[in-house]
């Protein structure tokens, strides 16, 4: 790191920088350097944590994959290996910041399908942390939502036999107008939610409707096609349930959940009514 | 992290309970400073103007408007428990005189906006179910198809109704010289919607003499709701058209649900 250096430096500087690089190079745990920048999180409140099993927070320092907008301006005084750096606390202050913008467009792709399927598995499907909402979707994106929803109104603008164009763009306007409504729905009851977390997570209860769209667009037979709305529409309710039913007060639980089966069936009526 | 808060400007006041200082908002008056019983001036367009003997929550609403764009200065409209919303729709279906007793404190928009949702959903699903029918009755093997725009014209007319036709109403009442609280109609309106939705579901049955009974009992109801309670809004003899009037865009509208999706 010296090399790069064009200023002579002080002999106690470069005791200093050697010392602070050995103890980059050494292992993590035992660092004691104290962040010139502690790392914040770059959303509200919420600890980033990547895998699916969600750990304590803290536990569990970030890897260079996750993204960080809170890039230093302290030039690279080691510099850190790309990518696969495990530097611990301290990055931000002293090794290059995680390398995203310039990692393979298939890293970025398969990090996002992989945070996409760990935020559906954890909402959509039973698993032992269904009872704490916030976990469930602690590390909340928008990504999951827009696909499903786009999905969803391609499908049913694929199935509708006129006005294609249309139908697609109610169906997206519902979705997405209808996901805003409900979380200002809450948040005027006097509940508590996180504004871009409660869309993420309606967006990704639409998942069961957009299977059954999909089934109902390769299936031509009406009372199939009820049947397996109905089952994925009480998909939907249930996975959303929980999430709503916290975070308001007991007292107001049905009139923020109305709206969302509102919603829910009023999408399954129009894929069963699309033909 | 802890050195960051040692450098708040407040720190020096760590164990010590700081001084009560009374904020007085300076443009709305001298009325201000006594926060007991006199009328504070509504904030703004939709502003909330407590009736004359104002509970001590009440103040507190009027003099938390931020602004439009604030979310914290609508919640005081949405303050309703499950119980008191069921309450309201159940008063609203028998037009006798009590549900704007039971509005008086605190007029909510949870009501009218979810009204008119659900009304939106129902028209367009049963219009169109309705049409599915009669096609299915006059040609058993013909092709029928979705028709979308029912759904844009179910919005644009119930919501349109229901926000433009109470606003109308305040300036109208305010012209007149009558005092008029815009939430107050706004959550009348939207809670007279109700009837239909019951309506709606049997106006789906294919038979013209029935959809017309139907309509016409659901549109009586809707327009004597809206008739009595107008009238206690006003008290006063010469805005009897007005009330009136109120009373026939009401049936009128009743008219327009019944012939453009249900016919």
């Amino acid at each position: 790191m010296s090399h790069s250096d064009t200023i002579p430096l002080h002999p106690s500087s470069q005791s200093d920088i050697d010392e602070i690089e050995n103890l980059i190079n050494a292992d993590v745990h035992s660092v004691t350097v104290l962040p010139a920048r502690p790392p914040s999180p770059p959303r509200v409140s919420i600890p980033i944590s990547h895998s699916p099993s969600p750990l304590p927070p803290y536990q569990k320092v970030p890897p260079s994959a996750s993204p960080p907008p809170v890039v230093p301006a302290v030039p690279a005084a080691a510099a850190a290996p790309a990518g696969s750096s495990r530097i611990g606390i301290s990055s931000d202050a002293f090794g290059s910041p995680p390398d995203t913008l310039t990692e393979p467009v298939w890293d970025t792709v398969k990090r996002d399908l992989a945070r996409i399927v760990s935020n559906l598995k954890l909402v959509v499907f039973p698993n032992p942390y269904r009872e704490d909402p916030g976990r469930a979707l602690r590390d909340w994106d928008l990504w999951g939502p827009f696909f499903f929803i786009v999905f969803l109104g391609l499908t049913l603008s694929w199935s509708a036999s006129a006005k294609k164009s249309e139908v697609f763009a109610v169906a997206f306007a519902i979705l997405a107008a209808g996901a805003i409504i409900l979380t200002l729905n809450v948040l005027l009851l006097g509940g508590h939610i996180i504004f871009f977390q409660s869309l993420s997570l309606l967006g990704y209860c639409l998942f069961p409707l957009a299977i059954g769209a999909l089934i109902c667009m390769l299936e031509g037979n009406v009372i199939i096609k009820i049947v397996v709305v109905s089952i994925t529409l009480a998909w939907s309710c249930w996975a959303a349930y929980p999430f709503m039913s916290a975070a308001v007060n007991p007292r107001r639980k049905a009139l923020a959940l109305y709206p969302v089966f509102l919603m829910y069936i009023s999408v399954a009526f129009f894929i069963i009514a699309i033909d | 992290m802890e050195e960051g808060y040692t450098s708040l400007p407040t720190s020096h006041l760590l164990g010590s309970v700081p001084a009560v200082i009374a904020e007085e908002k300076p443009s709305a008056g001298a009325s201000q400073s006594l926060p007991a019983n006199l009328q504070v001036f509504p904030p703004g367009n939709g502003g909330y103007i407590p009736p004359e003997s104002p509970l001590g929550g009440e103040e507190q609403a009027a003099n938390n408007w931020k602004g439009f764009c604030s979310l914290s200065s609508y919640t005081p409209y949405f303050n309703v428990d499950t119980d008191v919303v069921v309450d309201r729709i159940i008063s609203s279906v028998y037009p006798m005189d009590e549900f704007s007793r039971k509005i008086d404190g605190s007029p909510d928009l949870y009501g009218p906006v979810w009204i008119s949702a659900t009304l939106v959903f129902m028209l367009a699903a049963l219009g169109n179910y309705g049409t599915y029918l009669i096609r299915k009755r006059s040609e058993p093997n013909g092709d029928w198809e979705f028709d979308v725009s029912y759904v844009d014209w179910a919005a644009c007319v119930v919501f349109g109704y229901a926000v433009a036709v109470p606003a109308a109403f305040y300036f109208l009442l305010q012209y007149f010289g009558l005092n008029a609280n815009l939430v107050r109609l706004w959550c009348m309106w939207g809670y007279s919607l109700f009837v239909f939705i019951p309506a709606s579901l049997f106006l789906v049955v294919p038979s013209e003499i029935f959809r017309w009974i139907i309509i016409i009992l659901a549109g009586s109801a809707s327009s004597w709701f809206v008739y009595l309670n107008l009238k206690v809004s006003t008290e006063g003899s010469d805005t009897r058209p007005l009330v009136v009037s109120a009373l026939v865009l009401q049936f009128a509208l009743a008219l327009f649900i019944k012939i453009f999706f249900f016919s």
